[in-house]
């Protein structure tokens, strides 16, 4: 395997429009790079070789997270160490906030970028599940058109996102967390710094001991990160008590579609699905709880 | 690909170099101006041996390229001692016995600057929090962590925070 | 007695770590050389193939490419990678099976062909051109499916794969009736891991040859004049027409105990008569060197009611991986510590190295004792679970001690302080306390469990164990000292230069030490097998007091005194009646040069050493863990570990060993794993996939130094280098048993397995 990179040009638009343009005309032979801790390593082993690097870096406007009319809107220079400092996220978006968290190397989150995460389009994200709950979308712009893509419709398999060629993805839009909810994430992994085996998400909204409303997203366990619907119907209108939380988590095991890798095996990420979302679903319901009281 | 002259602000140092786009800043560190205390250990961004400073923050050289950091600062292990002078963090590695093979230790120091400068206090959780994308296979970490808890000491009192 | 040591057994900085902690410590990845070439390594897509043909026409042809080696250029010669066999004073393990590039090869990432060329990109661009026809052979890769009758045969010499058939040589009694006689018999079949040593520096060589045809070589090699002899060998070139020199090693733990990068490096270097430099990348560091061999090892122990230890047997199935390497050794190494930690009357031992189409094995920190460890170490266990006996009570009453044999009968245990590591780590662990009110219950269960190892200083008598050290003084007091020890980052030079000037009167910070450099330093077996303290501090010692007697002799001439009636101390020569009086050692050593009365003589010593004894050092490792019985994940929350070490020189350094050494051993107890796919591809090829500890994945640890010091060693040191990393799996494993009442007979003990025994046991399974 290489050390050194394959050669490539290297463009440094300064604007969205640019940068939408130089991709529209490239088309596959090109790749937007924000941090890089995902693109280059994959070109030095090989596995792209695009011609062209569009780097975003010099785009104004794209490296801060701003709250506007409700809505929490993360820019796609923003990167994860940014995130994971930011006080609104840790305090009203904790499910994303955790994940952020839980990502161990203090270099790669001082590189990488939460929109750059979402378009590695790895089924392993913790970003996505987090996001899955929170009902995020993506601000997604072209040389000729702007349009949003709600996350759970922009990952198609395994490294492959929803963007056409020419596409940029500039913002990820977050709405407000309704009254009483409250989101937890979780993972199961190797070491502490290492990608999940599984990870799982939930995002409750309750009124006293019962929900009202549920999201609950999978990660690592189906080619991309999954709802899984479901679970959520488990418990959805339903006190949450041991019971129904069993039965969500049973649900969640029977909703993932896992594989054995390296990291782990099917039958082991099956059923920790289950209990990841069980865990979950707790965390969440107190905090959802807590928030109420 | 054709080369550009990119310039680099190294160490306090302007370099203006011949390079390709596709040349990391760790090759340019290392190949073009000789400076090899930047370590290559893993070239996927898990093991911080080639951990750098650019504008004051850890990043990965294996993994970024230098055309993108022109223009700003960048800080490698050569520049950290000032006058002759040990920076305290390379003291305190030097002295807790935080060394071993030495080849994961640049990249060590330097995520300890970033945490020290960031968090001048850190509790010893939180290094091992910060210090977790640097692996050792040496020490097992335990004298590496007093260092970075002694250093941060050091620093507190005598003021000599920062650069 | 140790107040009186004014250099040894202090906290000292070592002379290396200045440069290291400024990035200016040069090592053979920082190499350039005028001219320097670059070298890339074409590797093989499958695990076992004949290279039908190879055309390379369309690489050599590209600008700045300046050769390309195929089989067809390397010497037709087979050799061995490892150097162990080297010094084995009985040549049964010798096998010589590879050449510098084979054909066919036999794992996947094996070397097929390689490029010099003037950069890195334009080596890599030529690699892409060479055009490879294969003809896929089948392929094994499991020692147990390599054995059956019709698997794929990985050399043609090697029928059912097996190598090598090894008989422990200092087997005992008769082991069946021993069994018979047994109250109770615990057997169980132990499965090892293919660990990586992963030093933070993948291997690396700068070859150079000059107008006189001498080869000059830089490598992180841990013995550089054994690693000169199978170059040599492999390319027919004499000792003295090749200079190696070892630089500061980016990490060892074994590795460089084989040739890796060198040879096709020097193949180029000759091809072209230009400087080459091959640099694997963490990839090829992974899929092309050498692992922890993975051990099948059938253990089975019986005991008497009231504890005592009368029959042990162990049959080994060895996967050596695609080459031999030192695969027999470390197979002899691992039935040694098995057989011999403790006091059994009927043993017998058995093994089988075979064959598989994966990355050959080789040294590992350890050498066979932490895969022995691993099974032996449950087996005692389970042996006194099922007496009803303290697991410590079982140890104390059975482990080999002083005045005993040590596991080479022919040695007989000069000291050992296992009883008191026991009792001081059982201390500092809790172990009766936690023992007697640990919670079993609930999700998060906690359990404590422990594990003893003993572990040699060299590899006195088995083999060849020399070495060799020479000190001067120069007019300034300081002194310069070539000894065998190579800087893997251990701390060695350290060590040498503290024991030089207790045994000189010198201070440590004068002595500048020169290791690894064959054209400079004397014969040195190298720094591998914990014996360099020991060996070469023997060695040292020696050299340091010759000087010292010069030392004094002169300075009685310049005082009007007799030797006898002055003494040398931290840079100074006084008489010991009246301590003020004297002079300095540097007044000495420039008389001793810039005489100007016909009587010149610089003060030097010398010791040419062989190892003479062989005294083990033991240790006692306790481990507490805290397993989530719904996931599986064991957290390691507290070791304490006590060694016995005879007299730390420097203790900083011997911390720094064990807590090292508690890291790869959890490490290799829990996540890494050497993941090989259906096809034989390594899937598990960089920290990515293979996971070695981060800082936030340690326990508390506690490194107690059990210090009594003993006549065979250096101010009475023993060795520390690898015996730290023998019990910790097994200590582990116990924990998460006692926890759980689950047993673990596969390493890595990861959360799926975990897991899984869980519900077997919950199913109503046995668990063991």
């Amino acid at each position: 395997m290489p050390r050194v990179l394959q050669p490539f040009e290297y463009l440094e638009p300064r604007s969205a429009a640019e940068a939408t343009r130089i991709l529209a005309d490239y088309g596959t032979r090109a790749k937007a790079m924000a941090g890089g801790v995902d693109l280059l390593p994959r070109i030095r082993q090989r596995k792209i070789c695009p011609e062209v690097i569009v780097s975003i870096q010099n785009i104004p406007g794209l490296d801060s997270i701003k709250e506007e009319r409700g809505q929490l809107r993360i820019g796609a220079l923003v990167t994860l160490h940014t995130a994971e400092l930011d006080r609104l996220i840790k305090e009203r978006y904790t499910a994303l906030h955790e994940a952020v968290h839980h990502l161990a190397s203090v270099q790669v989150k001082t590189m990488a970028t939460l929109v750059g995460n979402l378009c590695v389009a790895t089924p392993a994200s913790d970003m996505a599940a987090a996001l899955f709950v929170l009902g995020a979308s993506l601000v997604v712009v072209s040389p000729d058109k702007e349009r949003a893509i709600p996350i759970e419709q922009f990952f198609l398999k395994p490294g492959q996102t929803a963007l056409q060629p020419g596409e940029l993805v500039t913002e990820i839009v977050v709405p407000a967390p309704a009254p009483d909810s409250g989101s937890a994430f979780l993972k199961l992994v190797r070491t502490a710094a290492d990608i999940a085996k599984v990870n799982a998400a939930v995002c409750l909204t309750v009124d006293g001991d019962a929900c009202k409303e549920a999201r609950i997203a999978l990660g690592s366990v189906a080619p991309t990160t999954i709802r899984a619907p479901r679970a959520e119907a488990a418990i959805k209108g339903q006190k949450l008590t041991g019971d129904t939380i069993q039965a969500a988590a049973r649900a969640a095991e029977a909703e993932s579609r896992p594989i054995t890798d390296v990291r782990s095996n099917a039958d082991y990420r099956r059923e920790m699905s289950g209990l990841l979302v069980g865990r979950a679903i707790k965390i969440a319901f107190q905090r959802a709880r807590g928030q109420h009281e | 690909m054709s080369k550009q002259i990119v310039r680099l602000s190294v160490n306090g140092s302007n370099h203006e170099l011949l390079l390709e786009p596709q040349m990391t800043l760790l090759q340019a560190l290392r190949d073009e101006l000789g400076l090899t205390g930047t370590k290559y250990g893993c070239g996927v961004c898990e093991c911080g041996a080639c951990t750098v400073l650019v504008d004051g923050k850890p990043v990965l050289a294996c993994s970024i390229l230098a055309i993108s950091v022109r223009d700003k600062d960048i800080l490698t292990i050569e520049g950290l001692a000032g006058n002759g002078n040990l920076h305290p963090i390379q003291q305190a590695f030097i002295d807790y016995g935080a060394i071993q093979c030495g080849f994961c230790t640049p990249g060590m120091i330097l995520s300890s600057k970033a945490l020290l400068d960031e968090n001048p206090r850190p509790s010893r959780q939180e290094v091992k929090e910060w210090l977790a994308g640097n692996l050792c296979r040496c020490t097992g970490y335990v004298k590496i962590i007093e260092a970075v808890m002694a250093a941060s000491e050091t620093m507190v009192k005598g003021g000599s925070h920062g650069k | 007695m140790a107040s009186e040591l004014a250099v040894v057994g202090k906290r000292l900085t070592r002379p290396d770590v200045a440069a290291k902690a400024t990035g200016s410590a040069l090592y053979t990845t920082d190499m350039t050389l005028p001219g320097m070439l670059t070298a890339a390594v074409l590797r093989s897509p499958h695990a076992h193939a004949r290279i039908v043909k190879i055309d390379t026409s369309r690489a050599a042809k590209l600008p700045g490419v300046m050769a390309v080696l195929t089989t067809r250029d390397v010497p037709d010669k087979l050799f061995n990678m490892g150097t162990s066999e080297l010094l084995i004073i009985k040549k049964e393990h010798l096998i010589a099976d590879q050449h510098v590039l084979n054909n066919p090869v036999r794992y996947a990432g094996e070397a097929v062909a390689a490029v010099a060329a003037v950069d890195e990109a334009t080596a890599q661009a030529a690699l892409e051109l060479i055009e490879v026809e294969y003809e896929v052979l089948p392929a094994v890769f499991d020692p147990l499916e390599a054995i059956k009758p019709g698997a794929p045969r990985v050399h043609d010499f090697a029928g059912n794969n097996i190598a090598q058939h090894l008989s422990h040589p200092y087997v005992s009694g008769d082991v069946e009736k021993g069994f018979r006689e047994s109250d109770a018999v615990i057997e169980g079949t132990f499965t090892t891991s293919k660990q990586k040593t992963a030093p933070l520096e993948p291997a690396s060589c700068v070859a150079s040859f000059d107008a006189n045809g001498r080869v000059t070589v830089w490598s992180p090699a841990q013995r550089p004049f054994l690693a000169r002899r199978r170059l040599g060998e492999a390319f027919d070139i004499p000792e003295g027409k090749i200079r190696w020199i070892t630089p500061l090693i980016g990490g060892g733990f074994g590795n460089g105990a084989s040739l890796r990068a060198e040879p096709i490096c020097v193949a180029l270097a000759q091809k072209t008569r230009r400087p080459v430099k091959l640099e694997y990348s963490r990839e090829e560091q992974f899929v092309a060197t050498e692992t922890r061999t993975r051990f099948v090892q059938m253990v089975k122990l019986g005991v008497k009611k009231d504890g005592t230890m009368i029959a042990l047997q162990t049959r080994v199935i060895a996967d050596a991986g695609a080459y031999f390497s030192a695969t027999g050794s470390i197979t002899g190494v691992n039935m040694a510590y098995l057989l011999g930690l403790y006091r059994v009357p009927n043993t017998a031992g058995q093994a089988d190295i075979v064959y598989t189409n994966t990355t050959p094995s080789g040294a590992v920190r350890g050498y066979g004792n932490p895969e022995g460890m691993f099974a032996l170490e449950q087996v005692v266990d389970m042996a006194a679970e099922k007496i009803g006996m303290d697991p410590m009570e079982l140890r104390l009453k059975n482990h080999r001690t002083t005045g005993e044999p040590s596991r080479s009968p022919s040695i007989t245990i000069e000291s050992c302080r296992l009883a008191e590591c026991m009792q001081l780590g059982a201390e500092k662990i809790g172990w009766k306390e936690k023992r007697a009110t640990r919670n079993k219950a609930g999700i998060k269960r906690r359990g404590l469990g422990m594990a003893v190892t003993t572990h040699n200083a060299g590899s006195f008598p088995r083999m060849l164990d020399y070495t060799n050290a020479t000190i001067k003084l120069n007019e300034d007091g300081s002194a310069n000292l070539t000894a065998g020890c190579c800087e893997l980052g251990q701390g060695i030079t350290g060590v040498v230069s503290q024991i030089a000037a207790e045994a000189l009167g010198m201070h440590a910070q004068d002595i500048v030490v020169y290791a690894g450099d064959t054209d400079v330093n004397e014969f040195d077996a190298g720094c591998v097998g914990s014996r360099a303290t020991y060996n070469i501090g023997n060695a040292v010692v020696r050299a340091a007091s010759e000087a010292k007697q010069k030392l004094l002799e002169r300075a009685a001439k310049m005082l009007e005194a007799e030797p006898g009636e002055l003494e040398a101390r931290e840079g100074r020569v006084f008489f010991k009646v009246a301590p003020d009086k004297g002079i300095t050692i540097a007044e000495v050593a420039k008389d001793a040069i810039y005489n100007f009365k016909g009587d010149a003589g610089q003060i030097s010593g010398h010791c040419s050493w062989e190892a003479k004894w062989n005294t083990p050092a033991f240790e006692a490792v306790f481990a507490e863990v805290e397993v989530d019985t719904e996931t599986g994940e064991v957290r390691v929350i507290k070791v304490a570990q006590a060694h016995d070490i005879g007299r730390a020189i420097n203790p900083l350094t011997v911390e720094g060993q064990l807590e090292g050494s508690i890291m790869q051993g959890m490490g290799w107890a829990l996540t890494e794993d050497f993941a090989v796919n259906s096809k034989g591809i390594l899937e598990s090829d960089n920290f990515t996939s293979y996971k070695i500890p981060s800082s936030m994945d340690i326990p508390e640890t506690e490194v107690l130094l059990v210090e009594y010091p003993i006549e065979s060693g250096p101010f009475g040191a023993k060795s520390v280098g690898e015996c730290g990393v023998n019990a910790i799996a097994p200590a582990i494993a116990n924990a998460i048993s006692d926890a759980t009442g689950i047993r673990l007979f596969e390493l890595p003990m990861n959360p799926e397995r975990v897991l899984h025994a869980l519900h077997r046991k919950e199913a109503g399974g046995l668990s063991y």
